[in-house]
């Protein structure tokens, strides 16, 4: 006999209560994934000093750290510094920050490299465990990695530890001026500084009419890391930490969930602006030591964050809980069904080998068309995503700014973040947005890009202030969304693999942003060109997505009516249900049936009901 | 790509180490800077905006100009002895008709080299410490307008910020300048009086490494208590030396133990806190659900009992 219904909850998805704690821990969890390594930034030059590590230390470590590909980037980035001999007056150009780029951009992808190596990993964690133990072991290994950082003698050591964790060193080097060149515009390799290349050049101080710069790759402790200098980089432990933080939000959200989304992803501006004044002050008072041994100690919060992700939705006492008798809003259908496929998949003992490797990593997402939109249009987009972050600070410092106003734009940047991510996901959960959330999701990238391509428009302060505001508010739209899109698409019980595999793919570009990159900041030699390449790439994966969704969003709507047909029909539902049945009981394998389930705000369920019930 | 990159890196690694001994003999800096009102420079940034090759026309001269009105200093940093120029130029739409220019050094006057419509210019040979000093030009018309530019030696960077180490550890001070001195000398304060560091003290307490001519590394091991101070670096160049400030401060290990153990013991209440939590509502709730399922039991027993 049938438990009474819980009135107006679906069964795993409290939509509330509960999961508000859990977006608190979320925050926290996903804050410190993303603001941590950034906020390291500011030991890098002490560090550096410390160890007086030449160049082929950096490079002989990186090359054989696990699960990095310190070396490749660290290789790949040969600075490249171009002089252009204008009548015997040696032009040191703003291409010589393009060397600052060239190696800024490829630092900043290898940092984002192993966020996606770490990500398929948590993933198959993550539908093993549960998302609280991979959280708080993260946060452990995290909290034990500084925690033993800060006891290092030896910059291996430090790589072991905290190249886990964080932290990529910009290589550094001097350039002296041996001989040069008469050429027009020839691109010479060198070390570059993080003063523009006239400090290098007076310090050859030679200056000859046939002059070649080569660059004195021996040792040199010049440290090249600024604080400012935005390098992106988690490693293990906190990659296990950012993925079962946003996979327990679509465990425990669905009508609210793009704002338990957007709360969440706002813990990374918050902690990024919280942590950068902390990090100075521990540094400060405690030296480089000291503060990594607090870091340390803060990081194992992380660990306190993921205590509060209760599991949900398998095995537990929601399964009692009656299937809706309204189920006529699709939502609470699909989760429904969601929610029984994973209680029975629990349920089974047995299954068979190649439900095993599904039940880790979905790789049947392959077939769904929604995944594959959503992944090409993100690898597109990742091509131009976190180069302009990284070069903002450095392209204002080369029209003129001084250090702390391009800090401070940065601030900005992070303010409006901060403010944005919360915003759009109210805005996306709104009945007007969410039904069309992937169309919201493809004008956020496309402004992105816009904001971009009007970058080298702004030439004075204040023009760069409007910039950074707009980026921040693009930039906070994309990420609140990032997420809660591939969700949308998937449904939350594919969502662990998906997030995955989608890491996975996205590494490929991460790598590939750089290079391209810097040829073309080689052919043009100037820095508004990376911007104007960042932009065409965002307009282009935006305009792509929304094309794509449209096409989706058709489909899934041809898909429903044909399955509204078929169910009219008396036989075919009573076949469909015995179907069904043997459905639940395999893995969480979904077939392109069940896509126009996911249909939002459209279908009836009254099927589901059926099936239920028998 | 690795690969690619590799092999990129080898070839453009060329090195040249003679290079470096034949760095420190230039004695020539060419140099043409025309500076705009708009940008003040001081300190190493002066050095880094002033100092760019030269036009080949030029040689052996430095020439250094300040438009007024506008910003009215200069700070130039030589590092080794050279000529310079210096130019104090009239903007055009400025109110000042026809002034009389004199240059001035502290109190002695300097005369002109050249003059022309709006800008005076002296020409100066620098060969030692004496020639660096402030000169101004001082236009005097309806009213006074003066301008002046500081030649000193070049400034070396350090840290503004005490360095923190701690007991047992080591510390390291690295001194960089731009210019190639031609020896550096680290110092230790005693009291008021600098005691230079090299020989006369234990040879296993202090390293002094040069990766490179600017570069300048002092390492402290096996640091104790007593060694907390400051810390002097010298760099002498031809035209003078130039010193940059260190502090030191030797912590213990405990320092930062305490707030360590603050956190650690916050994680640590926080964690038992949510277990005790979630422990206790799980207890709630598994007993309304006993009393829940019995009621359904009892109901089904009345039902059943009923259609018997």
């Amino acid at each position: 006999m049938p438990a009474p219904a819980e009135a107006g909850r679906a069964p795993g998805a409290p939509d509330g209560g509960w999961g508000w704690v859990v977006v608190f821990g979320a925050f926290v969890s996903i804050g410190f994934a993303y603001a941590f390594p950034k906020g390291l930034a500011i030991f890098f030059k002490e560090i550096q000093d410390f160890f007086g590590t030449s160049y082929s230390e950096i490079a002989w470590v990186s090359s054989i750290m696990l699960a990095t590909t310190y070396g490749a980037a660290l290789h790949l980035a040969a600075p490249r510094v171009a002089h252009r001999d204008l009548d015997g007056e040696l032009e040191p150009l703003g291409v010589q920050l393009m060397a600052n780029e060239l190696v800024l951009e490829q630092v900043a992808a290898v940092a984002n490299f192993k966020f996606q190596v770490g990500g398929p990993i948590s993933s198959i964690l993550v539908n093993r465990y549960g998302s609280r133990p991979v959280v708080m072991f993260g946060g452990l290994l995290c909290g034990v990695g500084m925690i033993s950082a800060a006891f290092c003698t030896s910059i291996l050591q430090l790589y072991i530890c905290v190249g886990f964790i964080t932290a990529l060193r910009k290589r550094n080097g001097v350039c002296k001026l041996s001989t040069w060149t008469d050429a027009s515009l020839d691109v010479l390799s060198s070390c570059f500084n993080t003063q523009p290349l006239l400090k290098s050049e007076a310090e050859a101080a030679n200056f000859k009419a046939n002059c070649k710069v080569t660059c004195t790759a021996h040792s040199t402790t010049s440290v090249v890391a600024e604080e400012d200098d935005v390098i992106s980089c988690a490693g293990f432990g906190l990659a296990l930490n950012l993925q079962p933080s946003v996979i327990i939000i679509g465990k425990y959200f669905l009508r609210r969930r793009p704002i338990a989304n957007g709360l969440a992803m706002a813990g990374s501006p918050v902690m990024l602006c919280t942590l950068a004044p902390l990090n100075q002050f521990l540094f400060d008072n405690f030296g480089w030591r000291g503060s990594f041994l607090i870091l340390g100690a803060i990081l194992l919060n992380c660990c306190v964050a993921g205590a509060l992700f209760r599991p949900i939705g398998a095995g537990t006492a929601q399964v009692k809980t009656q299937v809706t008798e309204e189920g006529k809003d699709a939502l609470k259908g699909k989760i429904t069904e969601d929610g029984l496929m994973e209680n029975k998949t629990e349920e089974e003992g047995e299954k068979d080998c190649f439900e095993k490797v599904n039940q880790y990593l979905d790789f049947s997402l392959f077939k769904h068309r929604g995944f594959l939109i959503y992944l090409i249009g993100n690898v597109l987009m990742f091509l131009g995503f976190f180069a302009p972050i990284v070069f903002l600070a450095p392209y204002a410092k080369h029209t003129g700014i001084d250090e702390y106003s391009a800090a401070f734009l940065l601030s900005i940047l992070a303010m409006v973040d901060m403010v944005a991510r919360p915003t759009t996901g109210i805005i996306a959960n709104s009945k007007w947005v969410r039904p069309r959330i992937q169309y919201f999701f493809s004008f956020a990238i496309a402004f992105n890009g816009a904001c971009h391509l009007l970058c080298p428009l702004a030439s004075s302060y204040s023009g760069l202030i409007v910039y950074s505001s707009f980026f921040g508010l693009a930039f906070g739209m994309v990420c609140a969304m990032l997420f809660e899109t591939l969700m949308d698409l998937v449904g939350a019980a594919r969502f662990t693999s998906a997030v995955g595999l989608v890491t996975i793919a996205e590494c490929c570009t991460i790598l590939l942003g750089p290079p391209i990159g810097g040829i073309i900041i080689d052919t043009f030699g100037d820095y508004k060109y990376m911007f104007i390449k960042c932009g065409a790439v965002m307009v282009l994966a935006g305009t792509f997505l929304f094309i794509m969704n449209y096409y989706n969003y058709r489909m899934l709507a041809k898909e429903e009516k044909e399955r509204k047909a078929k169910e009219e029909d008396p036989k075919y539902v009573r076949t469909e249900n015995e179907g069904k049945k043997t459905w639940n009981k395999d893995s969480t394998q979904d077939g392109p049936e069940l896509e126009p389930l996911r249909e939002k705000g459209e279908g009836l369920k009254k099927e589901m009901n059926g099936t239920n019930e028998v | 790509m690795i690969i690619v990159g590799v092999t990129g890196f080898v070839v453009f690694a060329v090195q040249d180490p003679a290079m470096t001994t034949q760095d420190s003999t230039q004695t020539q800096v060419n140099a043409v800077t025309k500076m705009q009102a708009g940008h003040d420079s001081s300190g190493p940034d002066a050095a880094t905006q002033e100092l760019k090759p030269a036009s080949k026309q030029n040689t052996n001269v430095s020439e250094y100009e300040i438009v007024l009105p506008g910003v009215s200093e200069k700070n130039i940093s030589l590092a080794n002895p050279t000529k310079v120029e210096l130019t104090c130029k009239l903007d055009e739409n400025s109110n000042l008709k026809n002034p009389q220019v004199t240059w001035k050094k502290g109190s002695e006057t300097i005369s002109h080299t050249s003059k022309t419509q709006n800008s005076w210019t002296i020409e100066l040979t620098i060969s030692g410490s004496r020639e660096l000093g402030s000169y101004t030009c001082i236009l005097k018309a309806e009213k006074e307008v003066s301008a002046t530019f500081h030649l000193h030696v070049p400034i070396i960077d350090g840290r503004e910020k005490p360095i923190i180490a701690y007991e047992g550890d080591r510390a390291v001070m690295v001194c960089t300048t731009v210019y190639s001195p031609k020896a550096w000398t680290w110092y230790m304060t005693n009291g008021t009086e600098l005691v230079p560091i090299d020989k006369m003290l234990p040879a296993d307490k202090f390293h002094i490494k040069m990766p490179s001519i600017s570069i300048n590394r002092l390492e402290i091991v096996k640091l104790t208590r007593e060694d907390c101070g400051v810390y002097w670096c010298e760099a002498a160049f031809e035209l003078g030396p130039s010193k940059s400030r260190f502090e030191l401060r030797v912590l213990s290990i405990a320092a930062p133990l305490k707030p360590f153990i603050a956190v650690v013991a916050e994680v640590t209440i926080l964690l038992c806190t949510i277990v005790l939590y979630e422990v206790y509502s799980k207890r709630k709730a598994k007993g309304g659900e006993k009393q829940f399922d019995q009621i359904e039991k009892l109901s089904e027993d009345n039902v059943t009992g009923r259609s018997k």
